[in-house]
């Protein structure tokens, strides 16, 4: 019931409940209701079939009734006429006894005992036509309900796919907002980073760049860091590329270093160092690990 | 002008449909005219027990007199003599009998009539289907103006009463389909008549919030506010509501206000509140998602006027064919033919806020159109003054003598009914 194409200020509900029912009979799937399935169900075809009579032994009756039921038909040779005669008082079947000739001579006791086995063989046919219509009310009721959940699936099934179309819709679309952001034309400087909080809070006569006093810093380092994972004194962990550059200061120090020209001094160097260097994280690092190891 | 409203049941704590349209147009007659009220000494419908004193009161306003009912109901002999002249051929004799068990008989108040008749310039009868409306307008025939309030049920295809619509003054109709309704069993398209109904008076504020913190009722839901029983169709709205429930995409609950016989299902969202002050009922129309009017049997439905003036959407019974009329002109709300469709309209409601938003305008602006209280009154004088304008053109038809009374030859009454559709 999600859509309704009304394109006016007023409603006109005769319109929308057409919509409704529309939309209903579409859901359903036939124009079978709950109400009518069991009406259906209920229906008697024939007199003698009682569809509220429904057993749960069904294939074990089919099976007996079966057997019983597919024997030969009866030929003139099979027919036993005495069956005709037979009877639970003796003084009755010996007065028959002695009167067969004369009832074999004005009736026709072999057609009287083929109708006696039709008419079981019908008895038996009823029976089993009784389970047929079972078997049939059955898979008519079962039919139907399977047919209205198969469209009930079905519309779920389109449902859900629409709902996945669009998901994915909406997935591409944030991804392309993801992707393009970082070329986007208007900041025309890169951002610079505002220095770290440390210095400013300090005076700047205080300042001193790191290779004037490389003694401040050398014993700290390792009472704070020894084995070199421990976080450093701001509480950020120390990252891969800080440590290699940290070795290369130390090999800069005791020998002249493989980043400095012979002759530079060491206040010209270009690299900043110390806390500066960790603090531009974005892209000492990454030059610090590109760095073949000299070893 | 001197008008008399004669009511089976009068008062402020008397709630029936016909007893608060009989209030409510004395009220507002009033303004402008000599209003008394006719009425008993009965406040319960089930036994019309002399509960009131009679005499004469004043009721806001209006001048109230009241006469005591002769004999209590008898619901058994209502039963066993409605079987007889709803299902079986019968004679008119049988239908006087059922008549008079269903009451409220007062002697007193057609003896009343009959001396002070002349009194009155006319006599508003409510309710055709009692003792007072048909004794009544049988007593002052060229007085006498009928509000029938009628339903498509079984009563309405008695032979009794077909003498007393055609032989009334005036009728004033409550909907067109109840007009047709009449005009189809009783032939009566001479009598003058207008459709009229009544106003539906709400509060200019109704706090639906109130109604949710006083309850304790959390999430959308929808409304029933009626009288709990069969006849009402509130066993067919238990069933649907229970079918749109079992969807696991239904949002709304059932609030139900009222009482009666029949017992609400305990279902997790199902919400049984009883009878409910007017004020509360307010609040729970405004705080409602749609109101729910499963009666097949109506010939005004007050409640579905009120929630449209509180411009709510309406979800109807489609078998009755007055409110199917009325969701149909005023474009205010759905009616329903199985549970099916009941659950797929109210889901639809549901999901769709524009569509119940946009009903509830419809259904509001009718009201304005229709049931405003100026319009009403304006159709009640403009009646009054062409009835007095003109001498009566017709008249009632006399009771059948004792034999005709007797005869066994009327259809059964279902049947009757059954035919007009």
């Amino acid at each position: 019931m999600a859509e309704f194409n009304v394109r006016s200020d007023s409603v006109n509900v005769e319109h929308i409940m057409e919509q409704i029912r529309a939309r209903i009979r579409e859901k359903r799937g036939v124009d079978y209701t709950e109400a009518q399935i069991q009406e259906l169900a209920s229906a008697r075809l024939e007199k003698y079939l009682d569809p509220q009579n429904v057993r749960s032994d069904l294939l074990q009756e089919f099976h007996r009734v079966r057997s019983a039921t597919d024997a030969p038909d009866p030929s003139d040779d099979v027919i036993d006429e005495s069956v005709l005669f037979e009877t639970h008082r003796p003084w009755l079947r010996a007065l028959r006894k002695v009167l067969r000739p004369l009832l074999k001579l004005v009736l026709n006791t072999k057609a009287l005992a083929a109708l006696s086995l039709r008419a079981k063989a019908e008895v038996a046919r009823r029976s089993r036509d009784q389970l047929t219509f079972e078997l049939v009310h059955n898979m008519v009721v079962e039919m139907t309900r399977l047919s209205i959940e198969v469209k009930n699936l079905t519309m779920r099934v389109e449902s859900m796919q629409s709902r996945l179309e669009f998901n994915e819709r909406r997935a591409r679309a944030l991804e392309g907002v993801v992707v393009y952001k970082p070329s986007d034309p208007e900041p025309v400087e890169p951002p610079r980073r505002p220095p770290p909080p440390a210095y400013e809070s300090r005076p700047p006569a205080e300042y001193r760049p790191r290779h004037e006093s490389p003694r401040q810093d050398a014993p700290a380092a390792p009472a704070a860091s020894p084995s070199g994972a421990a976080p450093v004194a701001g509480g950020a962990p120390e990252g891969p590329g800080q440590r290699s550059r940290r070795r290369r200061r130390r090999r800069g120090r005791r020998g002249g270093g493989l980043g400095l020209a012979p002759g530079t001094q060491p206040d010209q160097q270009p690299v900043p160092m110390g806390d500066d260097a960790s603090d531009s994280s974005s892209s000492a690092p990454d030059a610090g690990d590109s760095d073949p190891d000299p070893q | 002008m001197k008008l008399a409203v004669v009511v089976q049941r009068y008062g402020q704590g008397v709630h029936g449909g016909a007893e608060l349209h009989a209030r409510y147009i004395a009220e507002h007659l009033a303004h402008h005219t000599d209003v008394e009220v006719l009425t008993t000494c009965a406040s319960d419908d089930a036994t019309w027990a002399n509960t009131l004193k009679a005499g004469t009161e004043t009721i806001n306003g209006v001048q109230v007199r009241r006469f005591r009912v002769s004999g209590r109901r008898n619901a058994s002999a209502v039963s066993r003599l409605s079987e007889r002249v709803f299902h079986q051929t019968h004679s008119l004799a049988d239908e006087l009998k059922w008549l008079d068990a269903g009451g409220p008989m007062s002697r007193s108040l057609v003896r009343h009539l009959r001396k002070h008749g002349d009194a009155y310039d006319f006599c508003l009868f409510f309710s055709y289907r009692y003792c007072h409306a048909y004794y009544g307008a049988r007593a002052v025939p060229s007085r006498a103006i009928l509000v029938p309030r009628a339903e498509r049920d079984e009563a309405i295809g008695l032979r009794v009463f077909r003498d007393v619509f055609r032989g009334a003054r005036a009728i004033l109709y409550n909907s067109p389909e109840e007009r047709s309704l009449i005009h189809a069993v009783a032939g009566n398209q001479q009598v003058p008549g207008v459709v009229v109904g009544a106003g539906a008076d709400v509060p200019q504020n109704p706090q639906a919030g109130r109604f949710r913190q006083k309850h304790n009722i959390r999430g959308p839901f929808a409304l029933y506010v009626g009288r709990i029983d069969a006849h009402s169709g509130c066993a067919e709205l238990f069933d649907a509501f229970q079918h749109y429930a079992s969807d696991s995409s239904s949002r709304l609950s059932l609030v139900v206000v009222g009482d009666g016989p029949l017992a609400v299902p305990k279902h997790p969202k199902i919400a049984h509140l009883g009878a409910l002050e007017d004020g509360d009922k307010f609040d729970a129309l405004a705080a409602a998602e749609a109101l729910v009017l499963p009666s097949r049997f109506e010939s005004l439905s007050r409640t579905a006027l009120e929630a449209w003036a509180l411009g709510k959407a309406v979800l109807a019974n489609a078998k009755s064919d007055v409110l199917r009329g009325q969701c149909g002109r005023s474009n205010g709300g759905l009616v329903y033919q199985d549970r099916e469709e009941f659950s797929g309209m109210l889901q639809a409601l549901d999901q769709n806020r524009w569509l119940s938003a946009s009903l509830g305008q419809s259904g509001r602006q009718y009201v304005r159109d229709h049931y405003d209280w100026r319009i009403v009154e304006r159709k009640y004088h403009e009646m009054l003054v062409q009835l007095q304008k003109a001498p009566p053109s017709h008249v009632m038809a006399p009771m059948p003598g004792w034999s005709a009374r007797r005869r066994r030859d009327l259809e059964p009454a279902a049947d009757v009914v059954r035919s007009l559709s």
